[in-house]
């Protein structure tokens, strides 16, 4: 009883333990970028967008996880292509990603097709896709796994310390 | 919910999340013999969604025949009206497991002297892996045989996105993307682009088929196959492969037991991406090969188009189409004489719409496309078949339901 009480405040503990909270997953529908771009006006931030069944979006996501350990102040917003049914899945995912204190979205309309439109009409839907908005929200989009080197490079000019 | 329930909730909580955190070296492994469990459970709720993928297929006396998945079960069911009334569903798989039946996955059809034959690919418990299955009926459509798997390697693995042909003389095809090799190269530490494609024949009208053969090394991951007829009986497939260091091209490939695979376009596109966009191939009567296929390129990017007039030795100057900025995407083509059918699908802003082209002189030359149907929802890639003299789409929304719709001009 004793071992099982110690047990379960260990548990307790670690379940308390940052981060404690799951992170919020937000439904992603029409007009939700205008939302993110408005938030973020005059200010760099990365879109990525990716899927739980896209195998090179992992190797994505940890190359990101990487970039927000080296430059704290990098304003990244995560967007899955799945189902709010899928939440769980995606918050454990990103969290072991290493990524649990991004802004978090998912897909949150059946009619996929319209919420590619409204993020980009070049966009085919091939994952993962990453959009670098600049200060001034000049948008360059890359499909496919980033180049490392590249992302540095932008990286450097947009969040680097002097 | 008091202390001591939340207390159990919180600890049931952070156990999972220990539980997860030793799965995860595993996951990282080249074999990885578990699945974190998030994963998995998400591979289920994936195959739990409803789907709106269908194959349809016209057998000689013009009777539609449909194929698709719910519940676990592969259903067919046939159409005298062109796809208003249709017969109450049968069962292809009496026992229930996970039909693959999004994006690019669907279960296959084909209906032909008397015989319907279904493949589907069949989802595994570990996300993205799968068993190639097969079952046809002889009583026609009323019963179908117990589904046996094609693959003859039977890893957890990837063996998917299946292609089904048969011939005139019976003999019945499968092509599919299979992980064995890479799967045997991370066992001894090496690296392996991509997956093969491998496929199956078999002489006895379906009962069996022979030992699996590969086609070809290095394709591309998650983009379907595309199989057609050529006029003596032998199977052609189509498909996005891995050229150089990462050039996401297509190939095609008699499949005769001789040939090589032909490189059929040569857009260059360098990604380390999945598209989950796979071309089509037609094979007219005068065995012109029809080919159309997406890229995504920054030089050449958009729908092509293409045919070769001697099996894939020459090929006709690509022709691009769609409309690039309205997500122009997941084209179709059928040979029909000398007539040559395109569909794609587009966004326009509000819906989503299939457009179309027709050439009447064996693909030489296009008229303007012209939109076929809409809808403002959720929908299936657009399909062609045809009754034997007229080409229809068939294409399942989710606020329509299946429509089959002439495409003649």
């Amino acid at each position: 009883m004793m071992l099982r009480r110690i047990c379960l405040s260990l548990a307790l503990l670690l379940a308390l333990a940052p981060p404690a909270l799951a992170q919020e997953i937000r439904p992603f529908v029409s007009g939700s970028l205008k939302e993110i771009t408005a938030a973020r006006q005059g200010k760099p931030f990365i879109l990525s967008m990716w899927s739980l069944s896209c195998t090179h979006c992992r190797e994505e996501l940890s190359l990101l996880s990487r970039m927000v350990k080296k430059y704290p102040n990098l304003d990244l917003v995560l967007i899955a292509t799945d189902t709010p049914e899928e939440s769980d899945a995606i918050s454990a995912t990103l969290r072991k990603s290493g990524l649990g204190g991004a802004q978090a979205w998912v897909f949150a309309d059946p009619f996929a097709d319209r919420l590619r439109f409204e993020i980009d009409r070049k966009w085919h839907g091939e994952l993962p896709r990453t959009y670098l908005y600049d200060s001034a929200h000049v948008v360059t989009a890359i499909s496919g796994k980033l180049d490392r080197q590249r992302l540095e490079q932008w990286m450097h000019k947009h969040f680097g310390r002097s | 919910m008091n202390k001591v329930t939340l207390g159990l909730f919180l600890a049931a909580m952070s156990l999972v999340g220990m539980a997860q955190a030793a799965d995860q070296p595993a996951h990282a492994g080249h074999s990885a013999p578990t699945v974190p469990q998030d994963r998995e459970k998400m591979w289920k709720a994936t195959l739990a969604k409803p789907s709106l993928a269908v194959s349809v297929a016209f057998d000689e006396k013009g009777r539609l025949w449909r194929a698709s998945a719910q519940d676990g079960h592969v259903w067919v069911n046939h159409s005298d009206d062109g796809g208003k009334a249709w017969s109450q569903p049968v069962k292809a798989n009496a026992e229930a497991e996970s039909i693959a039946a999004d994006g690019e996955n669907r279960p296959k059809i084909v209906a032909r002297n008397g015989v319907v034959y279904i493949s589907y690919t069949q989802a595994l418990e570990k996300p993205m892996t799968g068993h190639i299955r097969f079952s046809r009926s002889l009583d026609g459509g009323k019963t179908f045989s117990p589904p046996i798997t094609v693959n003859d390697n039977a890893e957890i693995i990837s063996h998917r996105f299946d292609a089904l042909g048969v011939n005139e003389r019976g003999q019945v095809f499968l092509a599919w993307l299979d992980k064995r090799d890479l799967s045997a190269a991370a066992r001894k530490g090496e690296k392996y682009r991509g997956v093969g494609v491998y496929y199956a024949v078999s002489d006895d009208g379906g009962a069996s088929f022979q030992p699996n053969l590969k086609a070809a090394e290095h394709s591309c991951e998650c983009c379907r196959v595309a199989m057609s007829l050529d006029t003596d009986g032998t199977p052609v497939i189509f498909w996005r492969h891995i050229y150089g260091k990462n050039e996401r091209d297509h190939a095609m490939l008699r499949l005769d037991g001789k040939s090589s695979p032909i490189r059929v376009s040569y857009d260059r596109w360098e990604v380390d991406a999945c598209p989950h966009h796979g071309g089509a191939l037609s094979i007219a009567p005068d065995g012109v090969y029809h080919f159309v296929w997406f890229d995504n390129a920054p030089e050449r990017h958009g729908l092509f188009y293409a045919s070769s007039a001697d099996q894939g030795k020459t090929f006709s100057a690509p022709k691009s189409f769609g409309n690039d900025e309205a997500q122009a995407g997941h084209p179709y083509v059928l040979s029909l004489g000398k007539a040559v059918h395109v569909v794609w699908k587009e966004f326009d802003g509000q819906n989503s719409v299939i457009r179309g082209m027709s050439s009447s002189d064996g693909g030489k030359s296009w008229p303007l496309p012209r939109q076929i149907a809409a809808t403002a929802g959720a929908s299936d890639h657009p399909l062609l078949v045809a009754d034997g003299t007229q080409p229809y789409l068939s294409w399942n929304t989710a606020k329509e339901g299946f429509r089959l719709i002439g495409v003649a001009p």
